[in-house]
């Protein structure tokens, strides 16, 4: 009896997994698609880009404090960066300093020095940039090298906080994908649980599609070469792991859903529903791989015959076409 | 006890709680982007080393198998990697006038060393590692580190090409080094695990210390050699030997690295149709994968399968 209730909890742990890691492959993707829709890392930047140069009108242009930041993205280095309008996520800090230099000293030909770029500061009207700027080029060597640098670090510096805005705004998506997935489709834990463990077919139903699941490669990105000759173009590929199959979307379909569950509405149900609502979410935020690495825990402890750190399975076969022989 | 049955599935759920905090034991390793950028795709890297430690006498490894592998290490700081670093001289034994030049090194003198650069997670100690920090001087010759320049090539300008070879002892016969088989280090390498994310400046690799270092292996080729500044660069299977009936004991085409002017790339360029290259390969991770997760993901932090490639140390018979 101790057996079979230790197994059934064993079960009803890994359905929950199973459910959870699901639940995280769906709010990866979405939130993979409206970073892509939003433009979301090019826009930041841009916007990390605005902070940095957009209080600093030029002489061209005495009153308008976005000047020099417009005059930045019209630069040859920048809109070759462009891709249909759209604007790049990353962008080198070389390639920012060198634009900068280049705006700042486009009147000076020849060779350049530190004296060139103080002078194209100097005639700037009054500006963040001109304040800025000055004090960099005041507090380092007379060197243009050293110069640039500083001015890479002054990008750089702004970069992070681009960064950090970037992990918050995911972070922040991520919780509101996973508040949406779990209401939508009434992902409530102590249901699952419950569920899972009063229908027997249904626990072993879920127990059989983990298993598979188990044995798919991780959710996470992989890297294949699309021209075998060519060893210094890795590309990122699409992975089996990170998609639900027909099968598991039936199975969430039987697991979850709103049929049915607002048949007790007393205070103690409510209370259980948010609980349960609250710990999917919480889970669905720890995201895939977390989930994937102990669904294959529990289930190597279930199959009893592999001890959780036994050395790996073998690989699947090479996908990619074997050895061209010719070549 | 009612109370208690009823509440078997919340035991469920604290038993997942329970052991879901298993999971993470990692190391992280900040490495510069534009370092990243600049060696991703070369075999080596030339660095001003200042040797703060040698084993006593400047004497290799014995020769038998795992650590006992003929090489010796040399603990320092250079000027490239910027990290603990552990150089090596592969086959030792057969390189006198380089281990004399490492004796006769001076405290706080840099000396010119070029080999095979290696990033891999095998000594990371528990503190994590970040380019460009500083860190103390070491007074071990295998400090923690993630860092090597191994196998080197020029020592000091003495050139130590030659000991890209199978690693033997010098006694008659000599004793030949054990290195893990194919179908123990392979699954193993494909299995291991890491999360990258990058900032605009740095990518951070965190993972678990990795084992394995020298892996005794046949290769044949998935594509053409890429010849790159210092060496060439291909893709191949790997296989546990020359049957046909052989499956590929890893999951797709890996990236193989040979230095250029060693026995291995000279045989690679001869090799024929088809044919097989049993080989003693160093795993080190493949930093173009790295920077292109890395490229592609930002700041999101993404859990991939350690990308890695082989650094390839002898052709064995």
């Amino acid at each position: 009896m101790a057996g079979m209730f230790g197994s059934t909890v064993l079960d009803v742990a890994i359905g929950l997994v199973f459910v959870y890691l699901l639940l995280a492959i769906i709010c990866t993707s979405a939130n993979e698609i409206l970073s892509g829709v939003t433009k979301s890392r090019g826009n930041l930047l841009k916007e990390g880009i605005r902070q940095l140069l957009g209080n600093q009108p030029t002489s061209g242009a005495k009153n308008d404090p976005l000047a020099l930041f417009e005059e930045f993205y019209k630069h040859g280095l920048i809109t070759s960066m462009m891709r249909d309008n759209r604007h790049p996520a990353y962008l080198p800090a070389r390639t920012f300093s060198t634009v900068v230099v280049d705006l700042l000293t486009k009147d000076r030909p020849g060779r350049l020095d530190v004296g060139d770029i103080e002078a194209g500061l100097k005639a700037l009207p009054e500006g963040g940039v001109k304040e800025s700027l000055l004090a960099v080029v005041h507090n380092t060597g007379r060197n243009l090298g050293e110069v640039q640098l500083a001015i890479e670090g002054w990008f750089e510096d702004a970069m992070d906080r681009v960064t950090g805005w970037y992990k918050r705004k995911t972070q922040i998506w991520t919780v509101v994908l996973a508040i949406s997935i779990t209401l939508l489709s009434n992902a409530d834990t102590v249901q699952i649980a419950r569920r899972l463990w009063r229908d027997p077919v249904l626990r072993t139903a879920v127990v059989e599609e983990a298993k598979i699941r188990a044995q798919k490669p991780r959710p996470s990105v992989t890297v294949e070469y699309p021209n075998p000759d060519d060893p210094t173009n890795p590309q990122i590929t699409s992975n089996e792991g990170n998609t639900v199959s027909p099968e598991e979307q039936a199975l969430l379909g039987q697991v979850l859903g709103w049929q049915n569950a607002m048949q007790d509405t007393s205070k103690r149900a409510w209370l259980e529903r948010i609980l349960g609502w609250i710990l999917t979410i919480l889970a669905i935020c720890l995201g895939a791989p977390f989930w994937f690495d102990l669904l294959n825990k529990f289930v190597n402890i279930r199959s009893a015959g592999k001890a959780p750190d036994e050395k790996p399975k073998r690989p699947e076969k090479p996908k990619m076409a074997p050895a061209d022989k010719t070549a | 006890m009612r109370l208690l049955m009823k509440a078997r599935p919340l035991v469920a759920l604290l038993l997942l709680i329970t052991l879901s905090g298993v999971c993470r034991a990692e190391i992280t390793l900040a490495l510069n982007k534009t370092f990243v950028q600049r060696y991703k795709d070369r075999a080596t890297m030339t660095t001003n080393l200042n040797v703060d430690h040698y084993p006593d006498d400047a004497k290799p490894h014995g020769i038998a198998r795992s650590g006992e592998d003929g090489d010796i290490h040399m603990a320092g700081r250079d000027s490239v990697f910027k990290l603990p670093l552990v150089a090596e001289i592969m086959n030792a034994r057969f390189a006198p006038t380089a281990i004399q030049r490492l004796l006769d090194t001076i405290p706080e003198q840099a000396i010119s060393v070029t080999g095979a650069w290696r990033v891999w997670f095998e000594h990371p100690g528990n503190t994590n590692h970040i380019q460009g920090n500083t860190f103390p001087v070491s007074t071990d010759s295998n400090p923690d580190h993630v860092a090597e320049i191994h196998p080197i090539t020029k020592f000091s300008g003495i050139d130590v090409l030659s000991t890209f070879a199978e690693i033997k002892s010098t006694a008659t016969p000599p004793k030949i080094y054990e290195a893990y088989p194919a179908e123990t280090a392979f699954p193993y390498y494909e299995g291991l695990e890491c999360t990258i994310k990058a900032s605009n400046t740095a990518i951070m690799i965190a993972s678990k210390k990795s084992i394995y270092n020298y892996a005794d292996f046949y290769i044949e080729l998935a594509g053409a050699p890429k010849e790159v500044s210092d060496g060439h660069l291909v893709l191949a299977n790997v296989y546990e030997s020359t049957s046909d009936e052989d499956e590929a004991v890893n999951a797709a085409p890996r990236r193989m690295v040979f230095v250029k002017g060693t026995e291995p790339a000279n045989r690679l360029l001869s090799l024929p149709q088809g044919g097989r290259l049993h080989v003693l390969g160093i795993p080190r991770i493949n930093l173009a994968e790295v920077y292109v997760i890395a490229q592609q993901n930002g700041a999101t932090e993404v859990s991939v399968n350690l990308p890695y490639e082989m650094i390839i140390a002898a052709i064995l018979p």
